[in-house]
C-alpha cells in the first residue's frame, strides 16, 4: 500500500470513529475526540485530585461525574490535558451554586455557563481574555466549556428533549469561558475580590440567561455611561419579579472610563443597583405588573432590577479597541455565590 | 470496532433496576389521599379541586395536604415518610417545568416504593422529562396523567375545568383500571 492510501485509510477510520460516537448518541452535534485509556491516563496524570472523587451530581437523578468521567467528556470535547485543572476547577465553581444544585441544567431557560478564569494560568494555557473573548477562535476557552455540557449530557444523563426542557436555549450554550483581562483591567481581578491572594490561579462561574451588547462610543462622562448599561440593565423582558438580575462584562475602554472618573466595581455595582428600576406603569404596559409592593427590591417606583449590588457581578474582559460591552443575566432564584475556586 | 472508544455516559443508575408499584385499592370510597404540590403557579389550587371532586364524587374521606418547596428534587423523605404513613393513594403535582415534571414523577415512584399508590399530573409539554425520569428510574411506561399546556396562566374556574376533566384518568390510575407501569 502506498503512504497515501494507507494515510487515507488511517483518516477513514478517524472519521468512521467520530460517526460512531455520533451514532451512540455522545455528542453535542460537533465531532468529538475519540477518548482512549491513554488519553484519559495524560488527563488524569495533570490534577493530583483522584480518578474516583465526585466532582458533579445531580441526585435528583441519581447521576455522580467523577474525576475520571470528567476526563473522559474533556478529552471528547478536545481539551488538551493542561486544561484539566481548569475543568475541575469550573466544576467546583459550577457546583456551588445553587442554581446548579436546584436543577438549573434541566430547565426551560436553557442557561449557559459562563466560566471566567483568573491567574497566570491565562497565558500558560492560551486562554483567551482580549479580542474576540465571548466568540470561538481559541482552543482552551471553546473546549473547557464545551467540557462542561458533554459531562452534562454524557454523564448526568441531562440530554435535550428528555430530561433537558429548554425552550429555545441560548447562543453561548456550552462556550462561554473567558479570561480576565487583569492585564488592562484597571480594578483589582475577579478572583481577588472574592478574597483569593492576587496571582492564584481560579475559576469562578455562574449561569446565564443571555448576554446583550451596549455599544457606547459616544460619551466620555460615567454617569452618562452608566444611563446606558441602566436601560439595557432594567428592559421589561428580563423582569420577572425580584429575581430579575443584571451583571456586566466591561470591555476595556469602558472598565477604565469608570476607573479614571473615580468609580470603583463597587462604585458601578452600587449605581446600577440604585438606578436599574422599572417604573410599575412600565411592567403594567408591558403586562407585568406586580400586586405585592412590599416586597423585597419592589418600593413606590418600581422593581430593582437586580437583588442587590454584590450580586451585580462585574469582570473586564475583551479588547482595548472599542467601547462595547455586554450585560449580561445571571440566571438563578437564589443568587450567585460570589466564590473563586483555586485550581 | 470501536471497542478502544472509551464511552463517556454513565452507568445506569443503581435504582433502575425495575421499580415496583403499589397493590391498587379497589375504590377511592372511604380512603385518605395525599396531595403533594410542588411551588409551580396553580399546583396548590389544582390539588385542591382534584381533591374536592374526589371528596364530592368519589367518597374520599380525608384530604392531607403537603407542599415541597424545591421544585427539582424528590420532596424530603420525612415528608414522603409522613404522607405514605397517613394516605391510602397520592396525587403529585404539578409537573410544570423542565425540573419539576421529572421529580414529580420521581415522587410519584417514591411513594410507590414506600407501598402507597399514588398519581401525577403533568402539563403535556412535559411529558417527555417525565417518561425520561420513568425510565431513569426502571419504571419505563409508569402512568400519569396529563392536562394540557399551560398551567400557570389559568383562572380558578379554569383550573377546576382541567381537574374535572383528568378526574377519570387520574382515579384511574390509582385504582388499577389503567394500565400504570409496562
Amino acid at each position: 500500500m502506498t503512504d497515501v492510501a494507507a494515510d487515507t485509510e488511517r483518516l477513514d477510520y478517524a472519521r468512521a470513529a467520530v460517526e460512531h460516537a455520533y451514532d451512540e448518541g455522545w455528542t453535542d452535534g460537533l465531532p468529538i475526540v475519540p477518548a482512549t485509556a491513554g488519553l484519559v491516563e495524560e488527563f488524569l496524570a495533570a490534577t493530583p485530585r483522584p480518578p474516583e472523587e465526585v466532582i458533579a451530581a445531580a441526585p435528583q437523578l441519581d447521576r455522580e461525574c467523577t474525576v475520571e468521567q470528567a476526563a473522559v467528556n474533556a478529552a471528547m470535547a478536545g481539551c488538551r490535558p493542561e486544561y484539566f485543572p481548569v475543568v475541575l476547577a469550573a466544576w467546583d465553581a459550577l457546583m456551588a451554586q445553587p442554581v446548579v444544585t436546584g436543577g438549573g441544567w434541566q430547565s426551560t431557560s436553557g442557561p449557559a455557563p459562563l466560566i471566567i478564569v483568573n491567574g497566570p494560568i491565562r497565558a500558560e494555557l492560551g486562554i483567551n481574555s482580549t479580542g474576540g473573548v465571548l466568540g470561538p477562535g481559541f482552543r482552551a476557552n471553546a473546549t473547557i466549556a464545551r467540557s462542561i455540557g458533554l459531562v452534562v449530557r454524557n454523564v448526568l444523563g441531562i440530554r435535550p428533549h428528555e430530561l433537558e426542557q429548554a425552550t429555545q436555549g441560548l447562543p453561548g450554550r456550552w462556550t462561554l469561558c473567558v479570561g480576565e483581562n487583569e492585564e488592562e483591567s484597571p480594578w483589582e481581578p475577579l478572583s481577588v475580590e472574592l478574597g483569593l491572594a492576587p496571582g492564584t490561579n481560579a475559576v469562578s462561574a455562574l449561569l446565564l440567561r443571555t448576554c446583550e451588547f451596549v455599544d457606547n462610543r459616544h460619551t466620555t462622562d460615567p454617569e452618562e455611561l452608566l444611563w446606558d448599561f441602566c436601560d439595557t440593565a432594567a428592559r421589561t423582558g428580563t423582569a420577572i419579579g425580584r429575581f430579575s438580575s443584571a451583571g456586566l462584562v466591561l470591555g476595556v475602554e469602558h472598565a477604565q472610563l469608570f476607573a479614571g472618573n473615580g468609580f470603583s466595581k463597587a462604585d458601578v455595582q452600587q449605581w446600577l443597583y440604585d438606578h436599574a428600576i422599572r417604573s410599575h406603569a412600565d411592567l403594567e404596559r408591558a403586562g407585568k405588573g406586580l400586586e405585592d409592593r412590599d416586597a423585597p427590591g419592589i418600593d413606590e417606583y418600581g422593581l430593582h432590577m437586580t437583588p442587590s449590588p454584590e450580586q451585580i457581578p462585574v469582570i473586564v474582559a475583551g479588547a482595548r479597541n472599542a467601547a462595547m460591552s455586554m450585560v449580561v443575566r445571571p440566571f438563578g432564584f437564589r443568587g450567585w455565590t460570589r466564590t473563586a475556586h483555586p485550581l | 470496532m470501536f471497542e478502544a472508544m472509551i464511552d463517556p455516559t454513565a452507568r445506569p443508575a443503581t435504582s433502575a433496576t425495575g421499580a415496583a408499584l403499589a397493590p391498587r385499592p379497589a375504590r377511592l370510597a372511604g380512603l385518605t389521599v395525599g396531595l403533594l404540590a410542588n411551588t409551580k403557579k396553580n399546583a396548590e389550587p389544582f390539588l385542591d379541586e382534584v381533591g374536592e371532586l374526589l371528596t364530592a364524587e368519589y367518597g374520599v374521606r380525608n384530604l392531607v395536604r403537603r407542599k415541597k418547596l424545591d421544585i427539582a428534587k424528590t420532596a424530603p423523605a420525612e415528608m414522603r415518610a409522613e404522607l405514605a404513613d397517613a394516605c391510602d393513594v397520592v396525587v403529585v403535582g404539578v409537573g410544570d417545568c423542565g425540573s419539576c415534571s421529572a421529580s414529580a414523577v420521581a415522587d410519584g415512584l417514591e411513594l410507590e416504593a414506600a407501598g402507597v399508590p399514588a398519581v401525577v399530573i403533568c402539563s403535556e409539554a412535559f411529558a417527555a422529562t417525565a417518561d425520561a425520569m420513568a425510565d431513569l428510574k426502571g419504571a419505563k411506561g409508569y402512568g400519569y396523567t396529563r392536562t394540557p399546556h399551560p398551567v400557570a396562566p389559568l383562572e380558578r374556574g379554569e383550573v377546576r375545568e382541567r381537574a374535572r376533566r383528568i378526574l377519570p384518568d387520574l382515579v384511574g390510575i390509582l385504582t388499577g383500571r389503567a394500565t400504570a407501569a409496562a
